[in-house]
């Protein structure tokens, strides 16, 4: 039973991973970013629970529990509760929202290309499915090139990192739990703390425009 | 002596008769007589090239009097059906002429020049070899040319026109021979049936491909070659610029397919993926400056540059599906760059007309100032009307099923059985469609625009108040431009039939007449029959015409002085919206492509900065790729110029000195 | 063949009777959810047989394309209602419900209706005119690229063949390409049918009409007939969303029984879907017409999305 509905799970998961990262381009707000974020926390762990019940694994599970808690609940939590504290929450991108979303559709066609290259060997359902982490890799970096505010760049950094472990699942069933583990919680700190560094930064100077703080070095 | 040899023997005994006419016949019959011999002359290439479509066979040797073999001309079907397209529309456009050319387009030159471009065109595909395809090549610039340069003593702008067109055919030209050169350099021969065993794998064969493919781009008016056709065009009475649009470009074409059916077959990947680059940036690059234009001939010549895109899309496809071995897919997309072909020679040459039309009955182009000419010039409208349906493709025309199997082509040939062919061509189909969709979204825009805002809605000007239908000598050429075009559209299926058996015998696609002269590509499995559809939509008119009918007999159209105009009563013609304002939105959204110039400038009352006494807006968007491209290598080549003036300053002694250094030097680089 | 014919004729005569109570629905929906009483769910069939028994004006500039360019819009949202697979998935000889002959049937709707608004020549006309069809230009790589999605399971673009594959592989509607298209295909028919967010159907300011503002100057029976066409139209496009995203009750064999079930299903799935529209537009406003291209953009990435991935996964 479970094998037949694997492949159209798997495809459902890494869909609607796709789908977030797309829209986190689309939309300019930042809350409604972060609601975007956990939407693909959760995404990402219903993907990692699947392989998980797939390969009969409890280790995977677990990481799937803690992928829920981390990147599903405890990051957009802390991202939400900072963001509330400020005033501006739009963001004005450097590129249009059109030319943004040619741009995604144009990354995931080119990390098809890339991937059918590098796992032409690979036949399994998971490994198909591996391009989508390469192109949330690329809309992470996409995000973090054209995005003006600390905060939103910090959404492209955390799609950036689900890319990466979106690929790590998918290729090779996952990293150890203990790996896993070191991972997610130092990415947790890392926001934290330039979460931390964000405010005192907008205390400071009223705002945290990328662009203006080039000042800062002077 | 077979029907072939008659009929080319005929153009040549034609063209003598037209340009001895054009010279000879004084002004008052010149126009006749010179027209009809036109017209004849064309006529005899749509006969000839029809009995070669057909499989008849002939040549015509010409022992020339340059040191090499004689010049062999003999159509194959592939150069029977592109004679009888460019004859075809040769016919048309030459009875437009007799009707049409005044003043300067009547003179001894323009009327000789349009037989020897006519002759030039239609001999093209008849060619065998490379010496006479290139000598027939630049008899058709050379006439072209000529017959721009008739307009000369008339208009100034036609002179820096006529600049860019020689400066491109001359580009393109070049192209064409270095192509042919590395081809026959290759083969050691110039018959085009040697050229043929080249394999195209080898590194000439790919460099006489990019070679070939600028200059016959060019020649289709394909960016970035394409600088010269806004600036030509418009320039050009409607015939010539029927003849030219209609008609020249499809040579650029038969030569991409001479290279790509005839002489290299089977290319490489990158090939078909290089056409397709080329033709999808041509189209939308095309169809987005025509979408903005207000020039009704800059308009529909851009619109070429887009349709050509099409076709060369098409061709590419068919390179690169047969390349993954989908041949069904490959097949249908070859077929489908035909289709596009006959239909846009259909269409253009129609469209040119109804602008030569207009622009006779009004003395404008501009479509700002145009509008109501529905009702003043019935013909012209209906004819403009049906072509412009196929320049939308729209149902039921000829450009409708063109680009129904071309978009079928591209949706078959990523898979084959559920498989995917190849990466390339898995990323390439759905890009291509986004791309021909685009184009055809806008192309619908565009046509809507030009014959809603010419035809439709009230005079703009005292000029488009003024118009008269045109003679009937003009209007009949039209209006059997515009059965083409439906007519082409109806019977997709004998039309499709006669297209394969064009690509034979190196390539076979499999379609058949279905129903009522449906087509039924059997490669792909996909059927259309457009007549079956147009009665049904007669079956479901019936019950709504009866409605119509019982409802008007009760309650008959009144009609009022003034449009409601959401209670606006005073409004003027000029209230309306113009081709300018139709476009205002499509321009803020590919801003960034189109590159806008805006001026708006305010004037207020008097002192006061609220009430405002005129606003004077001005936009105009300029052809980014002659501004950004050919300026600056213009810019630079000048540079040069002034460079090369400094050791050009005609002193005797500094050019006997050059001689003797160079003399020097070879003697220098002989001796080591 | 006659089945075939029988069941097309069946479509026709439904969604002529069905579509205006579509509005209806739609209409009465959104007055109860916006706190008001509401016309009733008939008011568009009233208002059809008022405007059919009144004398049409026309204006003197106007010309013959103010009477011909309704009947065009209603031949061609019949002739939808005759092709698309809304009762039963039966083949027409010779007429299969090919996407792209169905798209380019409503595209000439589009531009007669894009015509008459140009003809009374009218500021109002001419702007409303210019939208719609930058909209329609812009919507069109949408609409084909998710048919391209939609035909990839069924290796056919033929949309009976289309519905026939998912009603017998419910797998195909939840797998991520079928769900990328048909969101990209709700918009793109969205904004074809001008509904919110695209166009305001209820509004009454000029300035932000893209429909509304085309049909100004058309009055009496050409007034009925652009209504009815539109109607028609949104009530096809909606029973072919319907019958793809819930296949189920389709007529694929004929069957007396089958025709019962098949009226009903479509005439369910289409009410359904316009209160479900209806719920959806209380909580949408109209997007400025300036960030309708950035939607359309937006959908367009989502179907070339749904193209790519399935490459990826099966």
């Amino acid at each position: 039973m479970f094998d037949t509905v694997y492949p159209q799970l798997i495809g459902l998961c890494t869909g609607a991973l796709l789908l977030t990262s797309a829209l986190l381009v689309w939309r300019h707000s930042l809350l409604a970013s972060i609601r975007l974020l956990s939407v693909q926390g959760f995404a990402l762990a219903a993907l990692v629970a699947v392989i998980g019940l797939e390969e009969g694994e409890a280790e995977v599970i677990i990481v799937s529990v803690l992928v829920l808690l981390v990147k599903g609940m405890a990051l957009p939590w802390v991202l939400a509760h900072e963001t509330r504290a400020t005033t501006r929450t739009d963001e004005a991108p450097r590129l249009n929202p059109t030319a943004g979303l040619l741009t995604v559709a144009l990354l995931t066609i080119l990390s098809y290309v890339v991937a059918s290259r590098l796992l032409s060997g690979d036949t399994s359902i998971s490994a198909h499915a591996a391009p989508i982490g390469l192109a949330m890799v690329l809309i992470g970096f996409l995000l973090l090139v054209t995005r003006r505010q600390a905060g939103s760049q910090l959404i492209g950094f955390l799609v950036l990192d689900n890319g990466i472990a979106t690929v790590a699942f998918l290729t090779s069933g996952g990293v150890p739990l203990f790996l896993e583990l070191g991972i997610s919680l130092d990415v947790l700190l890392v926001v934290v703390i330039l979460y931390v560094f964000a405010g005192r930064m907008r205390n400071k100077f009223g705002n945290t425009d990328i662009d203006q703080l080039r000042k800062l070095h002077d | 002596m077979t029907p072939v040899e008659a009929g080319m023997l005929g153009q040549v005994a034609l063209l003598a008769a037209a340009v001895a006419a054009a010279l000879l016949v004084p002004a008052r019959w010149r126009s006749r007589v010179g027209g009809i011999l036109c017209t004849l002359l064309a006529a005899a290439g749509v006969v000839t090239g029809v009995i070669a479509l057909s499989g008849g066979q002939g040549s015509l040797t010409i022992p020339a009097a340059l040191p090499m073999d004689p010049l062999v001309l003999s159509p194959d079907r592939l150069g029977g059906l592109v004679m009888v397209v460019v004859s075809a529309v040769g016919v048309l456009a030459s009875l437009f002429g007799i009707g049409s050319a005044r003043v300067a387009s009547a003179s001894r030159t323009a009327w000789a020049s349009m037989a020897v471009f006519l002759f030039g065109m239609q001999l093209v595909p008849a060619a065998t070899d490379v010496v006479s395809f290139l000598l027939l090549w630049e008899i058709m610039t050379l006439g072209s040319t000529a017959l721009l340069l008739a307009h000369h003593a008339t208009r100034g702008t036609v002179a820096s026109a006529l600049v860019w067109y020689s400066a491109m055919s001359q580009l393109s030209f070049f192209f064409v021979l270095a192509g042919f050169a590395v081809l026959a350099g290759a083969t050691g021969d110039t018959g085009f049936a040697a050229l043929a065993t080249l394999d195209p794998a080898s590194w000439q064969a790919g460099l006489a491909f990019v070679l070939l493919l600028l200059g016959f781009g060019g020649k289709a008016e394909l960016v970035p070659l394409h600088v010269w056709v806004p600036r030509v065009l418009p320039e050009a009475p409607g015939h010539v610029a029927a003849a030219m649009s209609g008609a020249m470009v499809n040579i650029g074409v038969y030569g991409a397919l001479l290279v790509c059916v005839r002489l290299l077959p089977n290319g490489p990947a990158w090939w078909g993926v290089l056409i397709m680059v080329l033709g999808g940036v041509s189209a939308l690059y095309g169809i987005l400056q025509a979408s903005v234009a207000s020039n009704l001939k800059v308009l529909l010549a851009y619109s070429t540059t887009e349709n050509m895109g099409l076709v060369f899309l098409g061709l590419g496809a068919s390179v690169l599906l047969r390349r993954d071995h989908a041949t069904g897919a490959a097949d249908a997309a070859l077929l489908a760059a035909l289709l596009l072909m006959v239909s846009h020679a259909a269409f253009k040459a129609t469209l040119f007309l109804g602008a030569g039309a207009v622009a006779r009955s009004t003395r404008e182009m501009n479509l700002d100032r145009l509008g109501g000419l529905g009702g003043r010039m019935p013909w012209t409208a209906g004819a403009f009307g049906a072509a412009a349906l196929g320049a939308a493709a729209l149902p039921v025309t000829s450009g409708f099923v063109a680009e129904w199997m071309l978009l079928q082509a591209l949706v078959h040939g990523s898979r084959v059985g559920g498989e995917v062919v190849s990466v390339t061509a898995s990323v390439a189909m759905p890009l291509a469609v986004a791309v021909i969709a685009l184009t055809a979204g806008l192309a619908l825009l565009t046509f809507v625009k030009a014959y809603g805002i010419a035809f439709l809605a009230r005079p703009r000007s005292e000029k488009a108040k003024q118009a008269r239908e045109v003679p009937l000598i003009m209007r009949i050429p039209l209006v059997i431009g515009a059965i083409l075009v439906i007519g082409l559209g109806l019977l997709p299926g004998p039309l499709a039939e006669a297209l394969a058996s064009a690509v034979g015998p190196a390539f076979t696609p499999d379609v058949r007449t279905i129903g009522l002269a449906g087509v039924d590509a059997r490669g792909i499995d996909v059927v259309l029959d457009p007549a079956t559809v147009v009665a049904i939509a007669a079956l479901v008119l019936v019950p709504v015409l009866a409605a119509i009918l019982v409802s008007a007999r009760r309650h008959p159209t009144r009609v009022s002085p003034l449009p409601w105009a959401g209670g606006g009563s005073r409004l003027r013609p000029r209230m309306q919206y113009t081709a300018t304002s139709y476009a205002e939105p499509l321009v803020r959204v590919f801003d960034d492509v189109l590159r806008p110039t805006r001026d708006v400038e305010v004037t207020h009352v008097g002192e006061s900065r609220y009430l405002v006494e005129r606003v004077h807006v001005e936009q105009s968007v300029s052809d980014v790729i002659e501004t950004r491209f050919y300026r600056p290598v213009l810019g630079l080549a000048q540079r040069f110029g002034i460079l090369a003036r400094r050791a050009q300053n005609g002193s005797i002694h500094r050019y006997l000195s050059y001689s003797f250094v160079a003399l020097l030097v070879v003697l220098i680089v002989v001796s080591l | 063949m006659i089945p075939a014919i029988a069941v097309a004729l069946l479509q026709l005569v439904l969604f002529v009777l069905l579509s205006p109570l579509l509005i209806g629905v739609i209409r009465q929906v959104r007055a109860r959810l916006e706190g008001r009483a509401g016309a009733g769910v008939w008011q568009p069939w009233r208002d059809v047989r008022k405007l059919v028994a009144k004398d049409p004006v026309r204006a003197a500039d106007s010309s013959w394309m103010l009477a011909a360019g309704p009947v065009t819009l209603l031949v061609s949202s019949l002739l939808l209602c005759v092709l698309l697979p809304l009762v039963g998935t039966l083949p027409l000889p010779l007429v299969p419900s090919d996407l792209f002959v169905i798209v380019s049937i409503m595209l000439i709707g589009v531009v007669a209706l894009a015509l008459v608004g140009l003809d009374a020549g009218t500021a109002f006309g001419g702007m409303g005119s210019s939208r719609h069809m930058t909209v329609a230009a812009l919507v069109e790589p949408t609409l084909l690229l998710a048919v391209y999605a939609l035909s990839i399971p069924a290796g056919t673009s033929t949309l009976s063949l289309i519905v026939e594959t998912r009603l017998q592989n419910p797998a195909v509607i939840i797998s991520p390409v079928s769900l990328l298209a048909m969101v990209a295909l709700a918009i793109a028919i969205m904004a074809e049918t001008s509904r919110l967010p695209i166009d305001n159907p209820s509004t009454h300011l000029e300035l932000t009409m893209l429909h509304e503002a085309m049909v100004l100057e058309a009055s009496g029976r050409d007034l009925a007939w652009l209504e009815l066409g539109s109607w028609l139209k949104l009530a096809a496009l909606l029973g072919l969303l319907g019958n793809l995203i819930l296949p189920w009750g389709v007529l694929t064999e004929f069957t007396v029984a089958g025709v019962l079930v098949g009226l009903a299903a479509v005439t369910a799935k289409i009410l359904l879907l316009g209160a479900l529209l209806s719920v959806g537009e209380v909580f949408l406003a109209k997007v400025r017409l300036f960030r309708v291209p950035e939607l359309l953009a937006g959908s367009f990435a989502l179907a070339l999305l749904a193209v790519t991935a399935s490459y990826l996964v099966a």
